[in-house]
Parts: structure tokens; C-alpha cells; sequence
């Protein structure tokens, strides 16, 4: 199914980012060869612990919404790079880069966030493999 | 004795640069470094990880080429192959500890605390603090082993050395993080070194020593550092609790909104 604001993206990952320590490994959860961009509104934003959460709603070429779920870096992580739980609302328009969930669920880590006036935030977590 | 005085003379010179390289290892000479009322180098403050000096990343595995000669039978078991069970390869992912020294090797902020009697050293990964006696007190041989073992610490001279035993078996390092056949453990003769000098207002060199009889056969060694971030003092460490939303647990996302 070919979608207008969902583009998912298969193939090699091309950034090496090392994996450091996390609480988890970024590889048992998350496919770093199934790469995904989405652009939606966000729906809802989990600033806590041990990863941030942020929900995207997205819609395809019939109108279908999706709702996806991306995970970022821990909260304390992400405040000392001076990213506040205020740098993303409800409501706001965001692309999100990332890799999708092994389960097949419709979750990623959302490594980067761009805003339309082209701020661009990179949320990953210190661990997680990035998108360049 | 005309040849001896001679002799005596253009040495001196050379046991000067001697002593003075010694004094070098040290401490930087005119370093100034804080100090407790007690005189003891004060090593309070928020710091870096440990990490090789002049690392961009964090140490989380050792460095195979540092390590000593495996003892008969000690390969098989600081390897241990990974079985697909998450529980059993990645206990992280659900929540459980790293243990020492993995939890503090990570990139996130170590704040320590010290007084006469204690130094406290707390990471902000999991909030794992160690509360680290400094009387040189014997180790206990009647508890139950622990993922953080026991440290007790001890001075010699400006150097503070801390040796923990009583680990359980548990991972060494973040190894099966970057290996998905094998995890990397010590054993429950673990037995840690730390070696502690604050060489300048900034900078703790830290020298790392793994002990462990049942896998090598000998201690060994690496020398990292630690780098002061005073501009981390007016948030200190941020909170972070595992448990709060593992989303992903054990690699199976839970669904909601």
C-alpha cells in the first residue's frame, strides 16, 4: 500500500552509531534495517522514564489514521541537551525518523524529530542507533 | 674518590628528572585539588564516566587485548552463549540490574560525595548508588552475594583505593549488547580494584583492576579517567526509573495510546 505521509523505507542501515549502555538493548527491540519516516500530529507525549514516548497520529492516501508510537531518550538525558518536555505538544506537526518495533507493532525509536519551521531534535537515546 | 664525587655530581641532576617524573605520575606538580578538613583529597562533585583518557564514547566492554590468559575451564565460563530467552539475554530489558562495574561505565553522569567516612557514588543510570566505607574494614564472608558487590575503601596516601568482593555471577561489561551470540560474565570470585588520584582540578585518573581466579589467570588492569562537569552541579542527577513505562519490555511493545 503506497501512502502519501507514511513513508516506511526498507533497507540497510547506513549510520553506525555505537550501542552503548541502555537498559535495554536497542537491537532486541527495535530493527535497525526496517528504518521508518512518518509525519503526523502528535497525539500524545509520555515524558517518563526509562524512555520518552511520544504518539503520532498518521494519516494514508485513503485517509486511514494511524496512530504510531516512538520511543526517544530517557527524560533526564534529553533535559540535560536541553530538550524540555515542552519541545513537543499535542497538536503539533512533526517528521519523525526511526526504526520500527521487532514485534511488527506499529512502534519505533524515534531518533529524529523536525519540526515544519525545520528545527530539527534529536531525540534518541544516548544507546539507540540514530538516523543520519 | 675525586671519579666517585664526580660521579655523584652528574647523577644528581638525573635523580632530580627521576624523582620529579615520579612525582609527575602522581599529581601534576602546583595541581590544586580540593581537600576535606581532614586533608584527604576531596573527590565531591558531578563527573563524566569512566573512560579511556582523550574517549569520545563510554567504556561499556573491556578491552579483550588488556585481559589476562584465560585459567583452565575459564573461557567456558566467561562466555556464555545467549539461548533466545529475553529473560536470560537481556535482563536489562526487564529492568534489572547491570550490576558493577557495567552500571557505571555508561554515558550518563556519576556524582560522588565524600566524608571522612564514606564516599558516596552515585550514577544516574538507574540511580545505582554504592555506599563506599573508607575504613579499609574487612569484607564480610557470611552474606549473600550481591550484582554490586561489597567495596569498602582505603587511603594510600593520596590515592584512594577501593576493593569490592562478594559479587554474584553477572554480566562484566555491555559485551552481549554488541555480540548477539555471547554474554561476557565474571564469576562469584570477582574481586574489583579501583584506584582513585585526583591529578588536577578536573581530573580523577582511574585505574580499574578485575580479579578473578575461577576465569583468569591473573589480576588485570586498564587506566581510564574521569572528567569534571561542574556544570552539571544545579541539576545534579535526574531521576530515572526503569520500571515507570517499559514500553517495550523484553522486546514485545504494549499498544495505547
Amino acid at each position: 500500500m503506497r501512502t502519501r505521509l507514511m513513508a516506511l523505507t526498507l533497507g540497510l542501515l547506513a549510520g553506525t552509531s555505537p550501542l552503548l549502555l541502555a537498559h535495554h538493548s536497542f537491537s532486541a527491540e527495535y530493527d535497525a534495517n526496517q528504518p521508518v519516516k512518518v509525519t503526523g500530529v502528535v497525539t500524545k507525549v509520555e515524558w517518563q522514564n526509562p524512555h520518552i514516548w511520544f504518539f503520532v497520529d498518521v494519516k494514508d492516501d485513503q485517509g486511514k489514521v494511524t496512530n504510531w508510537g516512538f520511543s526517544a531518550g530517557p527524560p533526564g538525558v534529553l533535559q540535560r541537551r536541553g530538550i524540555s518536555r515542552n519541545a513537543m505538544k499535542t497538536g503539533d506537526v512533526i517528521v519523525v525518523e526511526g526504526f520500527r518495533a521487532r514485534d511488527g507493532s506499529n512502534n519505533a525509536s524515534g531518533g529524529k524529530v523536525t519540526f515544519p519551521d525545520g528545527r530539527s531534535v534529536f531525540t534518541a537515546s544516548n544507546e539507540d542507533k540514530a538516523p543520519k | 674518590m675525586l671519579n666517585v664525587q664526580k660521579f655523584a655530581a652528574g647523577l644528581a641532576p638525573l635523580l632530580v628528572i627521576a624523582l620529579a617524573a615520579t612525582l609527575n605520575a602522581q599529581s601534576k606538580p602546583g595541581a590544586r585539588i580540593p581537600r576535606l578538613a581532614d586533608g584527604k583529597p576531596d573527590f565531591t562533585g558531578m563527573w563524566d564516566n569512566p573512560k579511556e583518557p582523550g574517549a569520545r564514547g563510554a567504556a561499556t566492554v573491556f578491552d579483550k587485548a588488556k585481559m589476562a590468559p584465560f585459567v583452565p575451564g575459564g573461557e567456558a565460563l566467561f562466555y556464555e552463549p545467549r539461548t533466545g530467552d529475553p529473560r536470560h539475554d537481556e535482563p536489562r530489558a526487564f529492568c534489572m540490574p547491570s550490576g558493577f562495574p557495567s552500571a557505571f561505565l555508561g554515558p550518563y553522569p556519576v556524582q560522588l560525595i565524600q566524608t571522612p567516612q564514606h564516599l558516596v557514588m552515585s550514577t544516574e543510570f538507574m540511580n545505582v548508588t554504592r555506599i563506599i566505607p573508607l575504613d579499609g574494614r574487612p569484607h564480610k564472608t557470611d552474606i549473600e552475594p550481591t550484582f554490586y558487590g561489597e567495596p569498602i575503601g582505603r587511603w594510600e596516601g593520596d590515592t584512594l583505593v577501593i576493593e569490592a568482593r562478594n559479587y554474584k555471577r553477572w554480566s562484566l561489561d555491555d559485551w552481549y549488547y554488541q555480540n548477539p551470540k555471547e554474554y561476557r560474565m565474571h564469576s562469584d570470585a570477582f574481586h574489583t580494584i579501583e584506584r582513585l588520584r585526583r591529578i588536577d582540578a578536573n581530573t580523577i585518573a582511574y585505574e580499574f583492576t578485575v580479579d578473578d581466579p575461577k576465569i583468569f589467570t591473573r589480576p588485570w588492569s586498564v587506566q581510564w579517567e574521569m572528567k569534571r562537569h561542574p556544570e552539571w552541579d544545579t541539576t545534579g542527577l535526574y531521576e530515572m526509573v526503569c520500571n515507570e513505562n517499559n514500553r517495550c519490555e523484553g522486546g514485545k511493545c504494549r499498544e495505547g495510546k
